[in-house]
């Protein structure tokens, strides 16, 4: 058991690429920390450097008080499950999951006991002969998990376990991986790049961007206050939907495109900030679930007029695809992953109750929750004060 | 009702057409294939197919050499018989069975210790390789002439180094263990970076995660080289050795240049004990009959071989 520290990390490869940029994080005891980032912002860099697998170019890292950066992976105490689980083929799912024990020179008995141990957690206990190959991707994974099991290590690491099942195995396993990791109590980083994943699976979620680190924090605080307009749109699905707006009289209304909004002075108040921005521009973010739909063709000051294009229905929601005459902003390497290539750039989409009679090519009244948007400045900031 | 049952017979019918006309086309694609190949197969009847056929006729046969050439006389046994009794036979048959174990051994543990050098090296890899392979590139023939140079007992290089250094005069080809060893070091040396080259290609496609893996397990290099390197090399391993038994029992240019077969026949080979029965006898019953011996012993070996090795290649691909 141990708290994993990192201080001012950074990874430079030999080609010059300069991977994390001064990364300084802390995962307490038993604590369950998500790295989540689009891929390529030098998250599983970050993983493999706690591993050992991987040089640390400069910074501290540490495991309790313990220095580590320089010893090697076998000396560091962690259990790690890989993307690809990295079975050992040729072996075993038993011989799999004994083999670190059987390094460790640990009694045979013992060994046999551990392993039946995690296999009946795991439910393995019927595939104890397979090899690995024989197994489906959900069994593998779980024999991946079995290792780290009966390891008892003190740090945890995962490098997208989930990522090679199909989504409805990725749903139930995300329960048991928790399941297990609060089993063994120990610090854990789990890589991701599925922000679903992420919220639901961490106590903390570390965003990471272009090797920087950007927010830290619990899920809902990072849905509730992101820091800036990356978080912002990468947190929360569907995205939040981000607005060119501009503010004007003296911070009371916000114009999108030729639509005004009026803002209460509560959130002046809260942000005293915004009124320093009258006459400028700035990006207003509105989640989906922060629009509902106005039974007529009526407006006032908290409401958007626009053109439905699509509507996805869940059952439970309405997913509305809606255009505005305002500009929506696209942020790099958000989009990418969520948006359908289908759609038009410049849609938005707002979670409505299901008992709304729309289809597309309506016009419909959509009421904005004014106390609930987020604002970013030119640079993407977020306004809080 | 009707158009029903109208509908549903073609409805059936159509898968059945079209795996009709696929088969039609596979056929075609077959014979066209077979059309192709007939070239080279009957290129392959004639060099190959015909003189093992013959060959094993001669050695069932009473062969009378005359002045125009030989002629088979009748169906006999007596070539085999001779062959059983000949206390040379057994020694080349030995000596063959012998050689290839203990440079297919030597050659399996170096091309291996090379190759995982190799595959550690990340700049330079290409031209490594490449010199690597010039002994293996070089033609037997060529590469044997070059180690008589360095053997050679009055000015061979060898013989120099030794003398200078004060180790007087040692025999290398003279006399006969010196001779076979020898000679497996010129083997080895030529054929060990075939050996270290398919085995880099097998490591590298060994994925690296499960190396990885054995890192964080805690497992040391020497434990992660037998405990998991070596068992996912197998069935590359597997090939490597495969290949290099054929070819070593067929042992023939090495000692044909090096020794002769000498000193006396310790270096006699079977292939090259049937060239000298054959074409320096002129005994074609007797010598097609050894032909016949080095042809089974390289079937039965490789044979023994793929049968310990059967369980391991194909069994051990990765996941």
């Amino acid at each position: 058991m141990a708290t994993i520290g990192m201080e001012r990390i950074n990874k430079v490869y030999m080609n010059g690429f300069h991977a994390v940029h001064d990364l300084s994080l802390t995962v307490d005891e038993g604590e369950f920390m998500v790295l989540v980032g689009p891929s390529g912002c030098g998250k599983t860099t970050v993983l493999r450097m706690i591993a050992g697998l991987e040089d640390i170019s400069s910074g501290e890292l540490r495991f309790g008080e313990k220095l580590v950066n320089n010893l090697e992976p076998k000396e560091r105490d962690i259990a790690m499950v890989f993307q690809n689980y990295a079975l050992y083929p040729h072996m075993t799912v038993a011989q799999n999951i004994a083999f670190s024990l059987k390094l460790r020179k640990m009694p045979k008995g013992e060994i046999r006991q551990k392993v039946e141990e995690a296999a009946n957690i795991l439910g393995l206990t019927e595939w104890l002969d397979r090899k690995p190959k024989e197994l489906s991707g959900g069994q593998r994974q779980r024999v991946a998990m079995g290792r780290a099991l009966v390891r008892e290590p003190s740090v945890f690491l995962m490098d997208e376990p989930l990522s090679n099942l199909d989504a409805k195995l990725r749903v139930k396993m995300r329960t048991e991986v928790r399941r297990i990791q609060e089993r063994l109590g120990v610090a854990t980083v789990y890589v991701t790049h599925d922000q679903t994943e992420a919220m639901t699976m961490g106590d903390r979620v570390a965003v990471l961007k272009d090797g920087a680190l950007l927010q830290v924090d619990t899920p809902q605080a990072l849905y509730d206050r992101p820091v800036n307009q990356f978080v912002g749109a990468f947190i929360g699905s569907p995205a939040m939907n981000l607005y060119q707006a501009e503010m004007a009289n003296r911070g009371r209304s916000l114009k999108l495109g030729s639509q005004v909004l009026t803002l209460p002075d509560t959130i002046l108040v809260a942000r005293p900030a915004l009124s320093t921005y009258s006459g400028k521009q700035l990006t207003v973010g509105i989640r989906p679930e922060d629009l509902s739909a106005r039974p007529h063709l009526s407006t006032s000051g908290n409401t958007l007029r626009c053109e439905i294009t699509l509507v996805e229905a869940l059952g439970s929601e309405l997913m509305v695809h809606f255009t505005i005459d305002a500009n929506l902003i696209q942020v790099e390497q958000v989009n990418s992953q969520e948006q359908d290539i289908l759609s038009d750039k410049n849609e938005g989409v707002a979670r409505l109750d299901p008992s709304v009679p729309v289809k597309a090519g309506d016009k419909l009244t959509l009421e904005v929750k004014l106390e609930r948007l987020h604002f970013f400045d030119p640079t993407g900031n977020a306004i809080y004060d | 009702m009707a158009v029903v049952a109208n509908e549903l017979p073609k409805v059936r019918r159509s898968p059945t057409n079209t795996k009709i006309k696929r088969d039609t086309h596979s056929k075609r694609l077959a014979r066209i294939g077979w059309a192709f190949s007939t070239p080279a197969l009957l290129f392959v009847a004639l060099v190959t197919i015909f003189p093992i056929g013959f060959s094993l006729a001669l050695s069932l046969s009473n062969v009378s050499v005359t002045g125009n050439g030989f002629s088979l006389q009748g169906f006999t046994f007596s070539n085999y018989y001779e062959l059983l009794n000949s206390s040379t036979w057994r020694y080349a048959m030995e000596f063959t069975v012998f050689y290839t174990i203990a440079t297919v051994l030597v050659e399996l543990i170096l091309g291996t210790a090379i190759a995982l050098i190799l595959e550690r090296l990340t700049k330079g890899r290409g031209p490594m390789m490449a010199l690597l392979l010039l002994p293996w590139s070089m033609i037997t023939v060529i590469s044997a002439e070059l180690w008589q140079y360095i053997y050679e007992g009055t000015y061979g290089v060898l013989q120099s180094m030794f003398s200078a250094v004060g180790l007087g005069s040692p025999v290398f080809l003279g006399s006969p263990t010196p001779a076979v060893v020898s000679m497996m070091v010129a083997d080895i040396w030529k054929t060990t970076p075939f050996v270290a080259v398919i085995v880099v290609a097998g490591l590298v496609m060994l994925p690296s995660e499960v190396f990885e893996a054995a890192a964080v397990d805690g497992a040391s290099s020497w434990t992660t080289f037998w405990r998991i390197t070596f068992p996912l090399l197998r069935p590359t391993i597997a090939i490597a050795v495969l290949f290099r038994i054929l070819q070593a029992f067929g042992l023939f240019d090495l000692p044909f240049v090096l020794t002769g077969g000498g000193p006396g026949t310790s270096t006699t080979s079977l292939a090259l004990l049937s060239y000298k029965v054959m074409f320096q006898n002129i005994d074609y019953g007797p010598g097609a009959a050894v032909a016949v011996s080095a042809t089974l012993l390289v079937i039965v070996g490789s044979l023994l071989f793929l049968r310990v090795f059967k369980a391991q290649v194909g069994k051990e691909e990765l996941q």
